[in-house]
């Protein structure tokens, strides 16, 4: 079984948000990839982007270069 | 209580939804529709009068009990949040479209995958519309498809849905006011105290878990993630080994008795469009009931949406008939979809299109 470790975990307001950063980290070669919202941040069922931590200034970065709206940026054990 | 921290934990999840469902079907539920979202709508909209099929009407207390076990768990663990604003009038029409393509089908994804573990191939079939109307709507959501964002709101506006469902559970108990089916599907039922226990323990649950059919589809395609599937399949399985035990279980396509018809392309077309419909609303069926508990006023719409999407579908004839034997010559009559319930699927389908294609992310910045 695969060991839980802590991760960068960035949730936004709708799915379509969580899309586009998908679509931007791949434009922007940055690092991580898309999960469902852990049920430990929320009960609803939307889309999260997950990353290791070391890369929370990189990840930042394109939400702010694409001007993609976070609803929250959350350390999680994943 | 944390049931997703482990694929275990979410198959239990699963595991105690069947085994309401299957305690239901043994106290006198339909036993094919032994925990039906769209019957059990269709069912109290009957019972509420906003129908005249007489075979199905009845307050199915599941529906009260979903609505409030997902209202007092969210509530009990601080996660009720009051949200709205997220195109209400657009999610109400999702509803209509959810109810109608899943009773031209003749049952609601949920069911769908009841009917499959008793064996009903027709249930197969529709999986393979259901699948694709889901991958539809996950094309969409690539594509940019958004209907906007929900907002925190005033704290009693969340409450309204768990206050009306507890209304009518009222009514239901206290009062002759509403109209209760003497023969047919809306006749058979468990006990009202047992019923309603039922609808409490699998809203809290699926509350708890984020049991979703159409979710846990689209987490497949799109992510690769089987979470939301593994509650499914622990519900599956479950139906599965009850339906062997008490030789429930029938493969095959036309067998009378189970509500279902074999019109192999409506059932497709019928679960396309719940599929479809049921990404771009966010949820199933089932999901929709349970947001609505947690407090998201939108996903309230869309149930008030299904409600009339329900009534709809007897009062202009769009449901389905099943199949079923003729008890003087017994010949078994084969269930059909009516025209206008062809025309309505095609119409759902179209305005699916519509919805997915023109509410993008951009325009709503």
């Amino acid at each position: 079984m695969r060991k839980k470790e802590k991760k960068l975990v960035v949730t936004f307001h709708t799915t379509a948000d969580a899309m586009a950063m998908e679509k931007a980290c791949r434009e922007h070669n940055a690092p991580g990839r898309l999960i469902p919202v852990p049920r430990s941040i929320s009960a609803g069922c939307g889309m999260a982007w997950c990353a290791a931590l070391e890369d929370r200034d990189r990840i930042l970065q394109v939400l702010e270069e694409r001007k993609i709206e976070q609803e929250d940026v959350h350390e999680c054990m994943l | 209580m944390n049931l997703s921290d482990s694929k275990k934990k979410l198959a239990f999840a699963g595991i105690v939804c069947g085994l309401v469902a299957v305690c239901l079907a043994w106290f006198g539920n339909p036993a094919n529709m032994a925990f039906c979202i769209a019957c059990f709508i269709r069912d109290t909209a009957g019972a509420l009068g906003l129908h005249s099929a007489e075979a199905v009407q009845y307050a199915r207390p599941e529906i009260m009990g979903l609505v409030l076990g997902s209202f007092l768990i969210s509530v009990a663990t601080k996660e009720y949040r009051s949200t709205a604003g997220s195109s209400p009038a657009v999610r109400f029409i999702l509803g209509m479209i959810l109810a109608i393509g899943s009773l031209v089908f003749l049952g609601c994804p949920l069911r769908m995958i009841i009917r499959m573990s008793a064996g009903d191939l027709n249930a197969w079939v529709a999986l393979i519309g259901f699948i694709l109307g889901v991958g539809t709507g996950v094309f969409a959501l690539r594509k940019g498809f958004s209907l906007g964002r929900a907002h925190l709101t005033n704290r009693v506006s969340g409450g309204v849905l768990p206050a009306l469902m507890l209304g009518i559970l009222v009514l239901a108990v206290a009062t002759p006011l509403l109209k209760s089916s003497t023969s047919g599907p809306g006749s058979m039922h468990a006990p009202l105290l047992l019923a309603l226990a039922g609808g409490l323990i699998f809203g809290a649950f699926a509350q708890k878990s984020r049991m979703c059919l159409a979710g846990s589809i689209r987490d497949v395609i799109l992510m690769k993630n089987f979470d939301l599937l593994t509650i499914i399949g622990g519900f599956f399985v479950v139906m599965l080994i009850y339906n062997i035990a008490t030789g429930n279980f029938t493969f095959a396509f036309d067998t009378p008795g189970i509500i279902a018809h074999s019109e192999h392309l409506w059932n497709i077309l019928g679960m396309y469009a719940a599929g479809f419909a049921a990404v771009l609303a966010g949820g199933c069926p089932l999901r929709q009931l349970i947001l609505a508990g947690q407090g998201s006023s939108d996903s309230a719409m869309t149930v008030i949406g299904m409600f009339i999407g329900a009534a709809l579908a007897h009062n202009f004839g769009l449901a389905a008939s099943g199949t079923a034997l003729n008890a003087e010559t017994q010949e078994v009559v084969a269930g059909a979809v009516p025209f206008y319930g062809k025309a309505a699927v095609i119409i759902c389908i179209a305005v699916c299109f519509i919805i997915a294609f023109a509410n993008k992310r951009s325009e709503g910045k």
